[in-house]
């Protein structure tokens, strides 16, 4: 009997034993929780959370050993993080209000600041009093990152567009990279049915289906999917119309080629099938991968679009730094006020490896910036992308930023596949209308 | 005469007689049955049930990220589904994928089960292995790689151009019909092996008297296959289509990775747009709840139809 009775008990021990080791184990397999937060005296360590190893990690690493020359205790625990998995995260943490998970810094998109900042204010840090000197950034681009008129998060990754031509091609067909500089998109247009003409090559290219080249159409024009207070503006937006109607000429006759993935468009300008491509400045990473195109490329600005209040200059992408809730908020703000927002010498050795070009205004007046870069033939394009920064209008992107795009992405899918036009935008204007009510 | 109502022998009320109290060894035997089961029990309620139920409440509920409150009235949820179009758009989707791949793939499955059954059949583990691989493999990664080889300068496209099939390439994954295709074709290659797999246990609880009955009686192998085979395999049919009803209708993964949701939404599953809802817009989980439901609903239907028409207990 007692032997009976013992094994009863111990199968039950034995399978609640199991359970509560199963429940731990998936505690453990969480980032780890930042220790230092809460303290009043400043600590020494800094989680971050950031993607892409060979840019933004690589960058914060940089900025470590700039801090590091004036505090040597200090210790910077950098975990990679896609995009794709850092927003999902930062959603489950919210919704369950863990907010030890969170580490002390974390990259953010621009465009889902807006809507992650008005979701879950408990994730973030209002830094306005912080000691980062955010005049010395670009207004559109802290823009993205201030709500009701507090900062949450330190610019850094330029999304500056830039128009990005192959020199050489385009002396083939007769024209140099003046004929392409401040002109509007009609001249743009004609120009580049020359160029298919005599060269044979598209102009452009892009992901089928994906509206960046319209978004950054509409911000160059000064205006936005979503106006001021938040409505979206999908239809009777007359950029938004010329943007398109733009968009579709260029792809029937020729010059814009439609590819299907990431992979195809880079392969497009890689293995030299089109002529320039029109992106933020990030893509001169990519560009500079094709080795024996060095010396063949340079860049200018944006054409403009056929409305009053065009510029030349636009946007897509760009990422900021937020500081979290449970961040020992002392050090990590004067960590970004010291190196992001504060230090030349950082932004001088970023620059040339990784192509990371400052929103923060003063760095642009470094040597660095001026120095010619030779596979842009010698041009000093940074110092290039430094000046058109100052005049990219700003974007409303609202909390509801991914519903208006992805409408906007499936009316150019119809509109391309035959529909009309104002029929789509006006069936995108109610998808948003849905998904806002 | 009228005739006699005989009343019961037994009375309509069971009556339990003197309740017997379970003998000790009886009592401890149950004891122990519970001490086992009250664990997973637990475990499942806490785990499972739980969550659904609070699931439920959370699909009665409006507001965005934490700022949830009861909706007025509590079903605003699923009514404002009716208006969604992308909803509808995926919903239709769905039921195509289920009407068309299921089908096939069942019939597919249950013809190589019985050729794989044949004892004279060489090589018959390679070919076991061989069908059953792509069910091995996981979701993510042969997601990615149809898209690779579905691509526009991918493998297929090659093969076909250099085989003169085509004098293009096909848009693949960019064209409404043909991305609804290739998720169809990757359902087929990677679930027949695993249907394969339940029918050929099937087959071998299948008293081979009854064939060899039926072969005596002239029936050749076509018929037996219609009438003395596949009757008996009944219970493995219907568990492989309840199964293949449930995992269609949460389809995920392909629309997320091979398509990305295809050309303007037209190859999105509705656990994709759940997924959408909740994590990549404006993040709304009261209707990402009630949207789970909807789907629960539907695979709860779908499978007590299927019992009703498949599980007749002769």
């Amino acid at each position: 009997m007692k032997k009976f009775r013992s094994g009863v008990a111990l199968a039950a021990t034995a399978t609640f034993a199991l359970t509560l080791a199963a429940c731990s184990g998936g505690d453990s397999d969480d980032s780890s929780a930042d220790p230092g937060s809460g303290d009043d005296a400043m600590g020494t360590t800094l989680t971050v959370w950031a993607w892409d190893p060979a840019f933004n990690i690589y960058a914060m690493e940089e900025a470590a050993k700039v801090y590091q020359q004036d505090h040597p205790d200090f210790v910077l625990d950098i975990q990679e993080t896609t995009w794709e998995d850092l927003q999902p995260t930062l959603t489950t943490l919210a919704q369950s209000q863990e907010f030890g998970e969170l580490p002390d810094i974390f990259l953010m998109q621009n465009n889902a600041f807006q809507k992650n900042v008005i979701n879950y204010p408990d994730l973030f840090t209002d830094i306005t009093d912080s000691g980062v000197d955010f005049s010395q950034f670009p207004e559109g681009v802290t823009a993205y990152s201030t709500i009701d008129g507090a900062n949450f998060g330190v610019p850094f990754d330029s999304g500056t567009a830039i128009n990005a031509m192959r020199t050489d091609i385009l002396e083939e067909a007769g024209y140099s990279l003046d004929d392409f500089t401040d002109v509007s998109w009609d001249e743009f247009i004609e120009l580049g049915k020359d160029v298919l003409d005599k060269t044979g090559k598209p102009m452009l290219s892009g992901i089928a289906g994906e509206p960046d080249t319209i978004l950054m159409m509409l911000q160059s024009a000064g205006q936005s999917l979503f106006d001021a207070e938040g409505n979206p503006t999908i239809t009777d937006n007359e950029a938004l119309e010329e943007a398109i109607a733009v968009y579709a000429e260029m792809v029937e006759s020729g010059i814009y080629l439609e590819v299907n993935s990431w992979d195809e468009y880079i392969g497009s300008i890689v293995n030299g099938n089109v002529v320039s491509t029109i992106n933020g400045v990030w893509i001169s990473g990519s560009i500079q991968t094709a080795e024996d195109q060095a010396g063949m490329w340079g860049v200018t600005n944006l054409p403009a679009v056929d409305v009053s209040g065009a510029t030349h200059y636009s946007a897509n992408g760009g990422s900021s730094w937020a500081i979290s809730s449970n961040a020992d908020v002392a050090l990590a703000a004067d960590f970004l006020a010291s190196t992001f927002a504060g230090s030349t010498d950082f932004y001088d050795t970023i620059l040339p490896s990784a192509g990371a070009v400052a929103n923060w205004l003063p760095a642009g007046e470094s040597d660095v910036y001026a120095e010619p870069q030779e596979f842009f033939g010698g041009q000093p394009i940074y110092a290039d992308v430094i000046e058109f920064s100052a005049g990219v209008p700003a974007n409303n992107t609202g909390a509801y930023y991914y519903e208006a795009r992805d409408a906007v992405g499936v009316a150019i899918t119809q509109i391309m596949g035959g529909a009309d036009p104002a029929t789509a935008l006006g069936e995108a204007q109610s998808t948003v209308e849905f998904a806002m009510g | 005469m009228t005739p006699v109502v005989v009343p019961d022998r037994a009375p309509k009320k069971k009556s339990k007689g003197p309740r017997i109290k379970p003998s000790p060894m009886a009592r401890r035997r149950s004891l122990t049955g519970w001490m086992f089961l009250i664990p997973a029990a637990v475990l499942i309620g806490v785990m499972m049930f739980w969550p659904m139920l609070q699931a439920l409440l959370l699909s009665f509920q409006t507001g965005r990220g934490t700022a949830l409150e009861y909706a007025d009235p509590l079903w605003f949820n699923y009514d404002r589904m009716l208006d969604d179009e992308i909803f509808k758009l995926t919903v239709g989707n769905t039921l195509l994928y289920l009407a068309i791949q299921v089908p096939i793939m069942l019939v597919s499955a249950l013809v190589l089960a019985n050729i794989l059954n044949n004892p004279r059949l060489k090589f018959k583990s390679f070919w076991r292995t061989a069908i059953f691989l792509p069910a091995a493999i996981s979701l993510v990664s042969y997601s990615l790689v149809f898209r690779t080889i579905f691509a526009t300068d991918g493998l297929v496209n090659d093969w076909m151009l250099a085989l003169g099939f085509i004098d293009s390439p096909i848009n693949w994954l960019g064209n409404t019909n043909t991305a609804r295709f290739v998720i169809i074709l990757g359902l087929l290659w990677r679930w027949t092996g695993y249907n394969m797999i339940f029918y050929l246990a099937g087959l071998q609880n299948i008293d081979p008297t009854t064939l060899e009955a039926a072969k005596m009686d002239g029936a050749g192998p076509i018929r037996t296959f219609f009438s003395v085979t596949i009757p008996q395999l009944k219970p493995m049919i219907l568990l492989t289509v309840i199964m293949s009803t449930n995992g269609t209708i949460q389809l995920f993964d392909e629309s997320f990775n091979l398509t990305r949701g295809g050309p303007a939404n037209t190859s999105m599953t509705m656990s994709h747009y759940l997924y959408e809802v909740s994590f990549q817009n404006n993040p709304n989980f009261g209707y990402g709840a009630a949207l789970s439901y909807v789907i629960l609903m539907m695979v709860a239907v779908l499978a007590a139809i299927q019992m009703k028409v498949g599980d007749k207990r002769d």
